[in-house]
């Protein structure tokens, strides 16, 4: 059963196209640094340099390489975005799966706190948290992205499990005398991991590109790189203006590529998973 | 006196702005001996569902009292409790396909019985090798597969073969034969009859065919729109229908021997 | 000369495991003014033959071999294209057995009649409304529903505006696959009284009526075919068929039936041991020889072939030895 649904997948051309395009930048900064082993925090050469054979991107206004910072970008906006990702699937699919099962008190309760989260702006959130900490690692902006963006998991999730839940295999599980917490890890679960997986795929595009938002704005990783320092840099240093195109547009193409190559992912998968969409 | 059913009542209220009522089952009484075979008939709508899913303790009545065996349902909350009764009153779904989790293999829906049995040490496998030969399936064409592996007829004879391990009371079959082939109605029909014959169970069936409440019940209740409009031995019920309603479903029954007029 | 006429049409599933042989060898002729019901369990291919009946043969359905006319015009080598402008909607229409859960939640059953119709005619959308406005009144079906979107319709009244839509080009041939088995008993009533008004108001000439329920059958159509495992195994005049079918799977058929009628009683309830066999490999002879009450020697052996006589084929080494 699953080798076919494997199978079947790769004939979806958006699919494939998107699963290169993010598989080759993932690829390109897991290997990037092996094959390519310079330092992308300190200074290698004279600055501002345009792309030579010395520097195939070129340096930026301290003379640090910027093909190295890509690919040490790439990888940990990669990293936030499955961690932030993973942390809002986390607490989006409990409070999702609980309330939609539940229902009743418990339902209101936490559908109510999660409308809190939704409304409060969640930038404004991230951008309290993040400038109260004077230090920030790619774990410390994983988790401030994560704890902001699960509401609409947890509503979606919500949705699929009161649809689920009157379904007749969990009317035979509960007549079983099955105990609540196994019907929702057996029964209900499973049957929405295609659902799950889209909402990681979304998750993960929207933290990277909330990354490089709080980078621009300052508050991104105080230590180390990622593709919104970057850009941060370079804007700070009016990169556009004075026509360093080398400077930001390898981390913004990137950025762009990485973020839409989920979104078509998802957008695919979508088409794949809902059948009323198919050849519509 | 097995199953009591008072003035059962329903309703949904649906709608944010505009909150609306859906009364799906009003005021609905009946009683069912032990031993007995008795049909719900009625189209889709009509409550018949409804009224299931709350004897299952699926859903909770508007107001209304199931008593089960002297005891109003509406005191089983604990999961002790709720798995006796479980045991006692078992259902079984409309959809064959929908009623097995399509992640796991068949033997699941088997093995959950043994959570309402009490004891620890039985001989699972034989115990369900009998229940499947009982409803007509050979073990090993059925065991080991995932739901989608079998027809529909195969899987709503291993839900059956649940009720065999089990051997409940009373069993609440949801319009179990109309998504199976016409062909093979009859005798997945028989193992109902079966199970009474020899296990004693009670059965509700519930269903839009009255052909097939026809040739198996000991009563018939009609129910539309939420009630029941007329109730009596399947023959009176076939031959002198009261209702209006009854009449035109017995009219519309389409028959083999008999065309309808204007066709 | 008839509607339709096949010889020898094959169509496969293609699986890794290999073909699954759903539509195996069918010659079929369809007299004009006929309506034909085509019977058999889930799973004997009679699905997979009305659509490959019409051409819609997409992957992994592939279309073997064999030739289909209808009207006089050979569509079985037609391309798609020329289907879609030519054949489908005009020529032949099939309501296919998902079509309550097919339509678009977002578009008025008005859009859906644009579509169908624009697709074929060059007309405005006035044009196209007006028409649908008068066959719905034609087919006392309320105009208002054309304005509606599709959940907010019932299931028996979806599944007639879908039919009124299907033929609103007057197809010659209509097909419709179980179009009542969702449907309570008097909505399923409606519905094909609809069928049979449609073929009275001459909006179409024939029908091909796909079920597994022999009862409706016996209400609606003239002539019956019945399917078992891919093949044809007996055709015939509707009432002569079923009170004295010749096949034995036919005869358990007709003996597994459910009604409340004095016949059924006398004989009390009957049904089909066993289940239909896997089509990836079927077996040897005739297919229905491991479930056959009266299978012989030859029947394992030997494929039979359906042959006539005094207006039925059968194919069954019994009748025909």
């Amino acid at each position: 059963m699953i080798p076919r649904i494997i199978k079947d997948l790769f004939k979806i051309k958006k699919l494939d196209i998107s699963l290169g395009i993010f598989l080759g930048l993932m690829l390109l900064s897991l290997l990037g640094s092996i094959i390519y082993p310079v330092d992308p925090t300190s200074v290698v050469g004279p600055p501002e340099r345009p792309p030579s054979s010395a520097y195939p991107l070129g340096t930026d206004n301290r003379g640090r390489d910027v093909l190295a910072q890509l690919i040490g970008g790439i990888k940990n906006s990669l990293y936030i975005g499955v961690i932030a990702a993973l942390i809002s699937l986390g607490i989006g699919v409990i409070i999702g799966a609980i309330s939609g099962y539940k229902g009743g008190l418990t339902d209101s309760s936490l559908m109510l706190m999660t409308d809190v989260v939704l409304v409060l702006p969640s930038i404004l959130i991230m951008m309290l948290i993040a400038a109260y900490l004077k230090e920030r690692n790619p774990i410390f902006v994983s988790i401030i992205i994560g704890v902001t963006s699960w509401p609409w998991v947890a509503r979606a999730v919500r949705a699929q499990m009161m649809s689920l839940k009157a379904r007749e295999f969990v009317y035979m599980s509960r007549i079983a005398g099955l105990r609540d917490i196994k019907i929702i890890i057996e029964d209900l679960l499973p049957n929405m991991a295609s659902y799950i997986f889209m909402a990681f795929v979304l998750l993960m595009s929207g933290a990277m590109i909330a990354e490089a938002g709080l980078s621009m704005i300052g508050l991104g990783v105080t230590k180390g790189i990622s593709l919104g320092i970057i850009l941060y840099w370079a804007q700070l240093f009016e990169s556009v203006r004075r026509g360093l195109w080398w400077w930001f547009v390898p981390p913004g193409a990137c950025l762009v590529a990485l973020a839409s190559s989920l979104l078509l992912m998802s957008t695919a998968l979508d088409e794949y998973f809902s059948p009323r969409l198919k050849g519509g | 006196m097995l199953l009591e059913v008072k003035e059962l009542t329903k309703i949904y209220n649906v709608g944010l702005l505009r909150r609306k009522e859906i009364i799906a089952v009003k005021d609905v009484s009946f009683d069912v001996k032990p031993e007995m075979f008795l049909s719900l008939v009625g189209e889709s709508g009509s409550g018949k569902t409804t009224t299931a899913k709350i004897i299952l303790k699926l859903i909770k009545p508007t107001s209304g009292s199931i008593i089960f065996e002297g005891q109003n349902i509406e005191g089983i909350n604990t999961l002790k409790d709720l798995r006796r009764y479980w045991r006692n009153v078992h259902g079984i779904f409309q959809d064959p396909y929908a009623s097995f989790n399509p992640f796991h293999k068949v033997d699941r829906a088997l093995g959950q019985a043994f959570t309402l049995l009490e004891g620890s040490n039985f001989d699972k496998e034989s115990i369900i090798n009998e229940a499947l030969r009982e409803v007509g399936l050979r073990p090993e064409e059925v065991l080991g597969k995932y739901p989608h592996e079998l027809s529909g007829g195969q899987r709503q004879r291993i839900m059956i073969a649940r009720c065999y391990i089990l051997k409940p009371k009373l069993i609440l079959a949801d319009e179990p034969l109309s998504m199976i082939d016409a062909s093979t109605r009859a005798g997945i029909l028989k193992l109902f009859s079966k199970l009474r014959d020899e296990h004693k169970t009670s059965v509700i069936f519930i269903t839009h065919d009255l052909g097939l409440a026809y040739y198996v019940s000991d009563e018939i209740l009609i129910m539309y729109k939420g009630s029941i409009v007329e109730r009596g031995p399947p023959h009176e019920i076939i031959e002198k229908p009261q209702a209006q309603y009854t009449k035109r479903l017995v009219e519309d029954v389409p028959l083999l021997y008999k065309k309808w007029s204007g066709f | 000369m008839p509607i339709l006429e096949t010889k020898g049409v094959k169509a496969y599933y293609s699986t890794p495991l290999g073909y699954i042989r759903a539509v195996d060898g069918i010659d079929l002729t369809l007299e004009k003014g006929v309506i034909l019901g085509l019977a058999g369990e889930s799973g004997c291919g009679k699905s997979t033959l009305v659509n490959t009946l019409m051409m819609n043969v997409r992957p992994p359905l592939r279309f073997i071999e064999g030739t289909i006319i209808l009207d006089g015009k050979e569509i079985s080598s037609m391309d798609r294209s020329m289907l879609k402008k030519n054949v489908w909607g005009v020529l032949v229409s099939l309501v296919p057995q998902s079509a309550l859960n097919a339509l678009m939640p977002t578009q008025r059953i008005t859009d859906l009649v644009k579509d169908v119709v624009m697709h074929h005619m060059n007309v405005s959308e006035q044009e196209v409304v007006s028409m649908a406005k008068k066959r719905f009144e034609e087919l006392n079906l309320e105009v208002d529903t054309l304005y509606r979107y599709p959940h907010e319709l019932s299931g028996g009244m979806k599944q007639r505006v879908v039919i009124a839509i299907s033929t609103l080009l007057n197809p010659k041939l209509l097909i419709v696959d179980e179009p009542t088995s969702a449907l309570d008993v008097s909505t399923q009533k409606q519905v094909l009284k609809m069928l049979v008004d449609l073929k009275r108001a001459k909006i179409i000439e024939s029908m091909i009526f796909v079920t597994h329920d022999i009862a409706v059958l016996r209400q609606i159509a003239n002539w019956i075919t019945i399917m078992y495992a891919g093949k044809i195994v007996e055709s015939g005049l509707a009432d002569d068929m079923l009170n004295h079918p010749k096949h034995p799977y036919t005869f358990s058929l007709v003996n597994a039936v459910v009604t409340p009628e004095p016949e059924v009683r006398n004989r009390g309830l009957a049904s089909l041991p066993g289940e239909p066999p896997n089509l990836l490999d079927p077996p040897k002879g005739c297919r229905f020889n491991p479930r056959c009450p009266n299978a012989m020697e030859i029947c394992r052996a030997k494929e039979p072939h359906l042959e006539e006589k005094s207006n039925r084929l059968v194919a069954c080494h019994l009748v025909f030895p």
